[in-house]
């Protein structure tokens, strides 16, 4: 597992949590751990777990066995109170068409309790915030997808709750749309407790603390994006295009120190280096046959894909 | 209270809406066509010439008849009543043996009174242990009835039964025919309780438009219980019923239906629709989509309507203490002006508000679960029998 930074305390903890839907094991002896503050990525395949887990979390599923503590609160004794210390982003975050934004975000507030005198004045800074004060009082069946999502976003944000959820908050936004979410989430760092679920591995790898790799119900990795690019994975992927490439023994290129890992996909190779001490070497041994020779640094989809093999 | 909260965005948020002020006022004139279709069905059973009521009981009942002038026999409705011509002794025997309802003496000089503008007696036994009686008791008033119309007052001044009661025997001297009493009270209670079944697909907007417009997710996750959600809305629904009802009631005032007792006849009607948006609240909780619910709906306002409808008919027949389970029997009697003991009142009443708890209950222990919202959604059979401890998750 990777380092752990900073953080006073533990907001959330996860303890061996189980969860099935008839014979599918949604989350398989989960353990978690999130800090006070800290914005915690959750990536992982479909059907890896996130959004089970993450409703657990929001009481909103019940688990099979397992605990879980926002807190110090148990989802088993204490569900009010956990859910009025979250604000949830759904991955489908469909809202009342017939309300408008402003009737819509009153009638969450009025259910998550804030008082009635603070109402309005929460309403009109949230609104600000995502830059929708002009669309207050229109109707929610009006809006793009884009601003649908920003305003799921304020209404999750309407009690300011000390931990947000959010699910897939940029799935299916045009870029420019993506941006202004994925900076208004950063900005949130630090003073909540944040956990975003994405598919997007440049989002995480941008805006998260640390970043837990789900799959089949369990957590195979977690760290800082740069914990898990460098030290688990390697830090440099060299690929190489070669002509016939059954002819070059994989095993010469593993007796290089650098080398990590070796992968073929067709015609070309992916050698994992920890270092680029020999990469010349390396060269050496494809000579003439190969065609093209380029490096990468390793991204965090890289790590994915490496982790869920 | 977060439940009150839900039902004022909710009821104001159906106040607002235009589709469901189109189905409100369409509601009003539906309504308005049934007043005037009562009105004309009411209008030809009190014509000389009458409806038929019965079509298919012929020999429904038998009376024995004892008429030499054949003034009043030629005219009982062959096809419903079976006559027997009378011989006095010989009837009473048959009547005591249960093998006739009723026997019914017209003097034997009625058509030599008739011609001198004299009064005839005619004497109507009946045997009040058979529930037929009503039908001859009502083919014999309204026989009576056409005679009187057909002669002028000058040949036959009244029909006017004396008090002949016997031991297992009653004379009925007057009332009002049960064909008309059964439309009367029937159509008015039905009139007014017809709003309760009008808004089930409130509630399964309410409560199932949540799961199909994927809105309900976000509601479970506020800091709020089941119990609350589903209550708040069920309350909206009913706070709607209540202002159709008493629109309603104040049309069938203003057009004229006699109605005692006005507030507590709305009062029991609003009480009433408790359980039912209930009952409708467990549907709409279980199910998965409209069509689910609508087929749901469907058998179980049947069943509730028979609740309602069966013991309101068996109290207009037999007056039974029992038929008091029902809500509309008490609306029934509270709008006809009977005085009704405390102890019919509190059963009605009773049974609406342990069927109003037991109801929101059950709704709220199937509403929580997460595999009804999430998947993979029990069986009725099986969820009956999880609900019941007699199995296990």
């Amino acid at each position: 597992m990777g380092e752990l930074i900073e953080f006073n305390t533990s907001m959330i903890k996860i303890n061996s949590l189980n969860k099935s839907f008839g014979r599918i094991k949604a989350l398989n002896n989960l353990n978690l751990e999130i800090e006070k503050g800290e914005l915690l990525g959750i990536i992982g395949p479909n059907g890896a777990g996130k959004t089970t887990a993450i409703r657990i979390i929001c009481c909103i599923l019940q688990p099979d066995s397992g605990d879980v503590t926002v807190d110090g609160y148990s989802i088993y004794r204490d569900q009010i109170k956990i859910k009025s210390m979250i604000g949830y982003l759904p991955e489908e975050p469909n809202l009342y068409e017939r309300f408008t934004a402003r009737n819509l975000l009153r009638y969450f507030g009025e259910l998550y309790g804030v008082p009635k005198n603070e109402i309005n004045s929460r309403i009109d800074e949230l609104l600000e915030l995502v830059d929708m004060g002009h669309r207050a009082d229109d109707r929610i069946n009006t809006f793009s997808k884009g601003l649908r999502q920003r305003i799921g976003i304020i209404r999750a944000l309407i009690h300011d709750p000390k931990v947000l959820i959010f699910d897939e908050p940029t799935m299916g936004l045009d870029p420019a749309t993506s941006l202004v979410i994925r900076s208004f989430i950063k900005g949130l760092k630090g003073d909540k407790t944040v956990i975003l679920c994405t598919h997007y591995m440049d989002e995480a790898d941008m805006l998260c603390d640390r970043v837990a790799i789900l799959n089949q119900g369990k957590i195979h990795d977690i760290g800082t994006p740069k914990h898990l690019k460098e030290t688990i994975h390697g830090d440099i992927i060299l690929q190489i295009r070669v002509n016939g490439p059954k002819k070059i023994d994989e095993n010469i290129i593993m007796a290089f120190k650098s080398v990590k890992a070796v992968d073929i996909d067709d015609d070309e190779y992916h050698i994992s280096l920890h270092s680029r001490d020999h990469i010349s070497d390396i060269l050496d041994v494809f000579g003439s046959r190969a065609i093209s020779v380029n490096t990468k640094e390793p991204t965090l989809e890289d790590v994915f894909i490496q982790t869920i093999k | 209270m977060s439940f009150a909260t839900i039902t004022r965005w909710e009821f104001t948020s159906t106040l607002k809406s235009r589709k469901f002020l189109l189905i409100f006022f369409m509601q009003l004139s539906v309504l308005g066509l049934m007043i005037i279709m009562f009105n004309s069905f009411a209008a030809n059973i009190e014509s000389e010439k009458g409806i038929f009521l019965t079509p298919s009981l012929t020999d429904f009942a038998t009376v024995d008849v004892q008429d030499p002038g054949g003034l009043i026999q030629k005219r009982i409705n062959p096809e419903l009543i079976k006559i027997y011509p009378s011989n006095n002794n010989n009837s009473i025997i048959r009547l005591k043996q249960g093998e006739t309802t009723g026997l019914y003496i017209v003097s034997a000089d009625s058509l030599e009174r008739i011609r001198k503008s004299e009064s005839i007696d005619t004497l109507l036994y009946l045997d009040y242990s058979d529930p037929k009686r009503s039908v001859v008791r009502d083919e014999i008033n309204s026989t009576n009835n056409a005679v009187a119309s057909a002669l002028t007052n000058s040949y036959l001044q009244s029909v006017n039964p004396k008090n002949t009661s016997q031991t297992g025997f009653k004379e009925e001297k007057s009332g009002e025919p049960l064909p008309m009493q059964i439309i009367k009270k029937m159509m008015l209670a039905v009139l007014l309780f017809l709003p309760l079944f009008l808004f089930g697909n409130m509630v399964i907007d309410s409560v199932v438009g949540e799961k199909e417009r994927k809105t309900g997710e976000i509601l479970i996750a506020m800091p709020i219980t089941s119990f609350e959600i589903l209550f708040g809305k069920g309350l909206a629904v009913v706070f709607t019923i209540a202002i159709q009802v008493a629109m309603w009631m104040i049309i069938l005032l203003v057009v004229g239906f006699a109605m005692k007792n006005p507030i507590q006849v709305y009062l029991m009607i609003v009480l009433t629709s408790l359980p039912v948006v209930g009952i409708t609240t467990i549907i709409a909780a279980y199910a998965k989509n409209y069509k689910e619910a609508g087929i749901g709906i469907t058998f179980a306002y049947i069943l509730m309507v028979g609740f309602l409808i069966v013991p309101a008919l068996a109290y207009i027949s037999r007056q039974s203490s029992a038929a008091n389970i029902s809500p509309m029997t008490t609306v029934m009697r509270l709008f006809s002006g009977e005085t009704i003991p405390l102890q019919d009142i509190f059963w009605p009443i009773i049974i609406i508000l342990l069927g109003t708890a037991a109801t929101f209950w059950i709704a709220t222990l199937i509403f929580q679960r997460d595999d009804i919202l999430f998947g993979p959604r029990p069986g009725i059979i099986n969820l009956s029998l999880q609900l019941l401890g007699i199995k296990k998750r």
